[in-house]
């Protein structure tokens, strides 16, 4: 079981850290945004927040898709 | 702000039926309600489960059945016991609105690596996670060890004890994680698990071999995106936040998920036509 978690945790914060970072940030921004922000941005905060995360998905697949473009033209030379 | 938190913490406690405004019709749940809560912990757990059973069945075919089989009944057992005390400990003494804050965050980390994968996937970038390779490479490690008739299986039983208890942990986060709202939501979030345990055994014991049939990456592809949703629904919730229809928002959330991964798959087959076998550790 703690094998199991070890590598859920390492998988999470390693092999997609850069993404997980990323929602890590867009989680702390909309945070901000409903504690400073009054009873207005409060109800648009999950909006924000999936706006963010969409972007970021998106984001982090085309780095992913530029990536392993590189890795298969460099592995054919 | 502190009188809409107050709102909303009261409105946690709504009576079942709150979200449609419907009458209860199954005990204290409504149907809308249960469907909600129960089938994206049913598609979840379903996943983790044809893992478990496709490892049980690979030893249960090459090495006989008693020593698999007392092994899934003993990590049940210990999950049983995880779950009563840390489920039940972490349900009822972490403030409600805190623990959604919590496990939205969870879920949604979790959901977005999921849906990573899975469109990585579809896009031919990574390689296809293949329940048919895992269940021939249990055969073959399984046959290569032998056996001797008369003792008990005691690899055979840790086989199956160890796919049992670590895929049975993911089913308890899961349902743990969709039950985080307590009351109908744990209640409907049990059903959809225990519901999917059934169903997947029920399959794996008609059919007695490899479940390939699951399009599986289309699972992970759906609740990759259902975690996701539930992730930045239950988050926006805990931090004051009254979403259009409740939770008769989250369809809409898990359509724009889907949308953005369909554009996610498109943009990646036009980036890379032929496709990539990389680990998605390297990208």
């Amino acid at each position: 079981m703690f094998r199991g978690i070890w590598s859920t945790l390492v998988g999470l914060l390693i092999e997609d850290g850069q993404l997980a970072i990323g929602a890590l940030i867009a989680l702390a921004i909309t945070w901000a945004l409903a504690s400073a922000g009054g009873d207005a941005a409060q109800q648009v905060v999950g909006w924000v927040l999936l706006a963010m995360v969409l972007a970021l998905v998106v984001a982090n697949l085309y780095r992913a898709g530029v990536t392993a473009r590189a890795r298969v033209s460099s592995a054919r030379r | 702000m502190t009188h809409r938190r107050a709102r909303v913490a009261s409105e946690d406690h709504r009576p079942a039926g709150h979200l449609t405004g419907t009458r209860p019709i199954i005990g204290l749940v409504d149907p809308v309600t249960l469907a909600i809560h129960a089938t994206p912990a049913f598609v979840a757990s379903a996943v983790e489960f044809v893992e478990a059973t496709t490892i049980v069945l690979a030893v249960g075919v090459t090495r006989g059945w008693r020593a698999p089989l007392v092994g899934t009944i003993a990590a049940t057992v210990t999950l049983a016991i995880i779950i009563a005390t840390l489920g039940v400990a972490i349900v009822t003494i972490v403030p409600e609105l805190l623990l959604k804050g919590i496990v939205g965050a969870l879920l949604l980390l979790f959901g977005l690596r999921w849906l990573r994968k899975a469109v990585l996937r579809f896009a031919g970038i990574v390689a296809v996670h293949d329940e048919e390779l895992i269940y021939q490479r249990e055969l073959a490690e399984l046959r290569a060890q032998g056996l001797q008739r008369k003792e008990f299986d005691w690899i055979g039983f840790l086989v199956a004890y160890k796919a049992v208890l670590l895929e049975g942990t993911e089913v308890a986060f899961i349902v743990i994680a969709f039950g985080a709202a307590g009351g109908t939501a744990l209640t409907a979030a049990t059903v959809g698990a225990i519901a999917a345990g059934l169903f997947v055994i029920a399959l794996g014991a008609a059919l007695r071999q490899p479940l390939t049939m699951v399009p599986e990456n289309w699972l992970k592809f759906g609740v990759g995106a259902m975690l996701c949703s539930f992730g930045v629904f239950w988050f926006a919730e805990a931090l004051g936040m009254a979403w259009p229809g409740d939770a008769l928002s989250i369809p809409l959330i898990v359509a724009a998920f889907l949308v953005a991964s369909w554009l996610a798959v498109r943009m990646l087959r036009a980036l890379l036509p032929e496709g990539a076998q990389v680990e998605a550790r390297n990208v």
